[in-house]
């Protein structure tokens, strides 16, 4: 079976929670949900996914389903118990990224009179210090990956360099997953780095799309295909609408 | 002990112009009904408080009743932006829009502190991003036992603090279930207390999960069936989810936004 630019991006934030065991996989976004939800059906049982409300699921649920039978209950304030206990690795949206993983959510423009009042922080300033963090942006540009974010709501790592050792002690940012590939920042002062390009995208094509250097190590590899296993999963059971081709076209 | 009372003499006792009003509800149990109520009696020059500001900030901001707002994330959920709040803090319309911003542990932290009566909470996020720059209400503090620095937020207590919920008694003991966010800290931090309820009953049933506010937490209790229309009410009512998708085009104008108020607002009782 050949896979979607969709599938491809559902599969890879999948790949973000590999390992975790057993932790919260909070969220955001559709490719990002199924994600979660399709690690957890595959390589990593243990994962703890919810409805997109407040009910864990015993099960993954396709996306947008009612909840079925629980496992468990996470209201708002528990959850952001959670969140400064730790075991959760969100995967949050950003509206621009800069080349150490800082992110905006929050205004861009002057900070009293904003070109674009965005949603606000929520909960970016916390869960980039006390939990692991992903981020899946849908649309990779240079509107989004800029020098210098205008408002820093999520942290990146040289900020947290800056907080020292022990106030950044929980800080992680894991991956980035976008339309185009994955990066981490698994470089020595943790700027951004490509790991793959999604099949049919050039190292060029990325490059130009970002407004910053990007670190690129020899030889980029491509984005790994879904499974059968896996297209099955999210064709049939965790998405039959369709939802994740409407968040990245074709 | 609470009075039970209409919601127009309710709001027009307990909320005055100026006051710091917070709103809470999360996902349901928003209630509607109430701030449409304050924007029909003309109160204004509030500071509006809500963890998530959506559509019934929305409305509350374009009618120019606020003049400051403090909050975590401001948007229509599932549908977008909130249009009306966006062109009070990009265009100053109807009246520039003052923001205090936080994020969401940081607003629950600020209703706990204020519930204790104590001056403010700690916590580790908000180090490292912008915030601290940009309000008054966060800095940091030192841990007397490890000498960490962490963050502190002012606590947060509102003069009024106003929610909706399933059911009360006759004595205005009030019971709110199902997808529950901050209400009971906001109840708890304010001076004073509107709950609006779908129910009013002889006695209350415990129901699991259930969050009781004893009447000697609470102001006043208004009867209002589907108070928190277009959110929902857990076993009352349904979320009218296409009323959100129609906000959107309502909101993006100006005047058809004033006209909708107008009809659904203003000109109804």
């Amino acid at each position: 079976m050949s896979a979607t630019r969709a599938e491809i991006c559902v599969a890879a934030c999948a790949e973000a929670w590999r390992g975790d065991g057993e932790v919260l996989a909070a969220a955001m976004g559709t490719c990002s949900i199924l994600g979660a939800r399709l690690a957890r059906l595959t390589f990593e049982p243990g994962l703890l996914t919810t409805d997109g409300g407040a009910m864990l699921t015993a099960e993954p649920v396709p996306f947008g389903a009612p909840a079925g039978p629980a496992e468990g209950w996470m209201p708002f304030r528990d959850h952001l118990w959670l969140v400064q206990n730790g075991r959760r690795h969100v995967m949050m949206g950003a509206s621009q990224i800069d080349r150490f993983g800082n992110t905006n959510i929050s205004a861009v423009g002057a900070w009293d009179r904003p070109k674009s009042q965005l949603l606000g922080v929520r909960g970016a300033p916390g869960n980039t210090i006390c939990n692991p963090t992903s981020y899946w942006i849908p649309k990779h540009s240079t509107r989004v990956f800029v020098p210098k974010v205008d408002m820093v709501s999520g942290v990146g790592y040289d900020r947290a360099a800056e907080l020292g050792p022990v106030a950044s002690r929980f800080h992680g940012l894991r991956r980035v997953v976008t339309d185009l590939g994955v990066f981490d920042f698994g470089t020595p002062d943790g700027a951004m780095r490509l790991v793959s390009t999604h099949p049919g995208v050039t190292v060029e094509e990325v490059a130009a799309a970002t407004g910053f250097d990007l670190v690129i190590d020899g030889d980029v590899p491509e984005t790994r295909q879904p499974t059968d296993e896996e297209l099955r999963l999210i064709r049939e059971v965790l998405d039959p609408r369709s939802l994740r081709d409407r968040e990245v076209r074709t | 002990m609470a009075e039970i009372r209409s919601l127009r003499d309710a709001v027009a006792d307990l909320i005055h112009d100026g006051d710091t009003v917070a709103m809470e509800g999360f996902t349901h149990l928003i209630p509607f009904a109430a701030a449409h109520e304050i924007i029909r009696q003309g109160i204004t020059d509030l500071t509006l408080v809500r963890m998530t500001p959506d559509v019934i900030y929305d409305q509350l901001i374009g009618m120019g009743v606020a003049r400051r707002l403090v909050f975590s994330w401001g948007g229509n959920p599932g549908v977008g932006s909130l249009h009306r709040f966006r062109d009070a803090v990009e265009n100053g319309w109807p009246r520039p829009l003052e923001l205090d911003e936080h994020s969401h542990a940081g607003m629950a932290n600020r209703y706990v502190a204020g519930a204790s009566r104590l001056p403010f909470a700690v916590l580790r996020g908000y180090r490292g991003s912008d915030l601290p720059k940009r309000s008054s209400t966060i800095a940091t503090v030192t841990c007397p036992f490890t000498g960490e620095e962490l963050a502190a937020v002012a606590a947060v207590n509102p003069d009024v603090t106003v929610i909706h919920a399933q059911r009360a008694d006759r004595a205005g003991n009030v019971q709110l279930w199902g997808l529950v966010g901050v209400q009971k800290e906001a109840a708890l931090a304010a001076d004073r207390v509107l709950v609006t309820v779908e129910e009013i009953v002889d006695e209350l049933e415990p129901m699991p999960d259930a969050v009781v506010l004893p009447g000697w937490t609470v102001s006043a209790v208004a009867h209002v069936p589907n108070g928190a229309h277009p959110s929902y009410a857990a076993g009352y009512s349904v979320r009218d989810n296409d009323f959100y998708q129609a906000w959107d085009p309502i909101s993006r104008d100006r005047e058809a936004f004033l006209a909708w108020m107008r009809e659904h607002v203003l000109e109804a009782s």
